[in-house]
């Protein structure tokens, strides 16, 4: 399937609505990124409803990988022993967009 | 011309604001807003947001229902900062309560209840793990009675007066068989399961209950299922695949859990809600937001429930607020009706 991206701040209730949802799946990612399926006239208009910005996927890439290497920017400044956590020895993992 | 009162036998109801007895298939005209509603039924079952979170949290705990959630405990952003954040919802927003207390201030603390009976239990404050339990009655923590075991990451399920800890991360041996009864006073040791697990997931009643799922360490996402009858567990349908970090609610015979994920060293998220009927799984609704060590509530797999917080970067540095809310194929929903 193809897919289209946009970056939108989620306001919380209403952002994506049950009917939303049933029509077509808009998921999200780290640093604001929403994906949803190309060639839909609803998912478009969803897009406009929450005032998001399209990106290519390149740019929503840019924008995930700068997410994520925070996170692991994060894990890896932590100390030796709550690495060994074992609610904490992933270091977090790449994300790929589709 | 065709008229409502025709083909229905009834006028349409002039109100100033919505009734909140409304049965699906009732119209109505709302004065206030100048709107014309219908209260329809759901054709699918699918998420849709809900309030965001005044912090955002993950490895915490949530009770409650849909429309009257409770969550607490975790960890903040930067993490690790362990918090005994308090927030109540309403089915629109977020409100902040007394917070949690130390040392269940933290990550892994388990939960159950409701909005204004929770109860909060185990987990690790930050200066290590407690058998430490509190009650909570919409406005203030109290103690509850200290657990047999110090731990945290338990598959929880009950009521705040009639609650089970199932399996748990033990200090030292780390996965584990261990169960406990609570009854609002005191906690007893009870049958344990048959397998061994942490941060698996949990859901109906005392008497009727599931702990599934979790982690076998090193590497093991479990996929297995236990039923608590009271007195034994007996082994169920296992989820299709290996399940920890998710959020349980429900029944025994209409749970569901959402959230979590599988792997080791690489952790795949598992999108879809599951549901659970006694005896074999199903695959639901997918979440907008992967995430694990998520909080929620809910009433059974045929209604609704939320799932609020968790993380969404495996693993644990990137805590988020937002809220997402289940709703099944039937339920009732207001719209309003529109004409271009």
């Amino acid at each position: 399937m193809a897919y289209k991206y946009c970056v939108a701040e989620c306001w919380g209730k209403g952002f994506i609505t049950h009917s939303d949802s049933s029509k077509y799946q808009v998921s999200g990612f780290p640093g604001n990124v929403w994906q949803i399926p190309a060639n839909n006239q609803d998912a478009n208009l969803w897009v406009n409803k929450v005032a998001g910005s399209f990106k290519t996927k390149a740019e929503a890439q840019a924008i995930v990988d700068v997410e994520v290497t925070a996170a692991q920017a994060a894990w890896d400044a932590l100390p030796d022993e709550q690495k060994q956590q074992p609610f904490n020895r992933q270091r977090p993992t790449a994300i790929v967009l589709e | 011309m065709t008229t409502y009162y025709g083909l229905y036998g009834q006028k349409v109801q002039y109100l100033a604001s919505d009734p909140t007895d409304v049965q699906i298939g009732q119209v109505w005209y709302n004065s206030t807003s100048a709107v014309l509603k219908v209260r329809s039924a759901t054709t699918s079952a699918a998420f849709a947001s809900g309030g965001n979170m005044n912090t955002a949290r993950f490895f915490g705990a949530g009770a409650g229902i849909q429309t009257a959630g409770l969550t607490f405990g975790g960890s903040i952003n930067p993490y690790p900062v362990f918090s005994g954040k308090t927030e109540s919802y309403n089915g629109t927003s977020w409100t902040n309560q007394s917070d949690l207390a130390s040392p269940l201030s933290g990550i892994g603390v388990a939960g159950t209840g409701t909005q204004t009976a929770a109860l909060a239990f185990g987990g690790n404050g930050g200066a290590g793990y407690t058998n430490n339990s509190a009650e909570y009655n919409g406005s203030s923590w109290t103690s509850g009675g200290n657990m047999v075991n110090t731990s945290r990451s338990r598959s929880a399920f009950g009521i705040q007066t009639a609650a089970i800890g199932a399996n748990a991360y033990l200090p030292g041996s780390q996965a584990s068989t261990a169960a406990e009864s609570y009854n609002g006073t005191s906690w007893t040791a009870i049958t344990a399961t048959g397998s061994a697990r942490y941060d698996g997931s949990g859901f109906g009643t005392q008497t009727s209950g599931i702990s599934l799922g979790g982690r076998n360490p090193p590497t093991t996402s479990l996929a297995s299922v236990e039923s608590w009858n009271g007195s034994s567990w007996t082994a169920g349908g296992s989820v299709p695949a290996g399940i920890e970090a998710a959020q349980g609610y429900g029944t025994q015979t209409a749970g569901a859990i959402l959230g979590g994920g599988r792997g080791y060293p690489t952790f795949t998220f598992q999108p879809n809600q599951q549901d659970y009927n006694g005896s074999t799984w199903t695959t639901s609704a997918a979440l907008s937001t992967n995430r694990k060590l998520a909080m929620g509530g809910g009433t059974t797999n045929t209604n609704g429930g939320y799932i609020a917080g968790g993380t969404n970067t495996a693993p644990s540095a990137n805590a988020i607020a937002s809220t997402e809310e289940f709703v099944a194929a039937g339920v009732g929903e207001t719209k309003t009706v529109t004409v271009s």
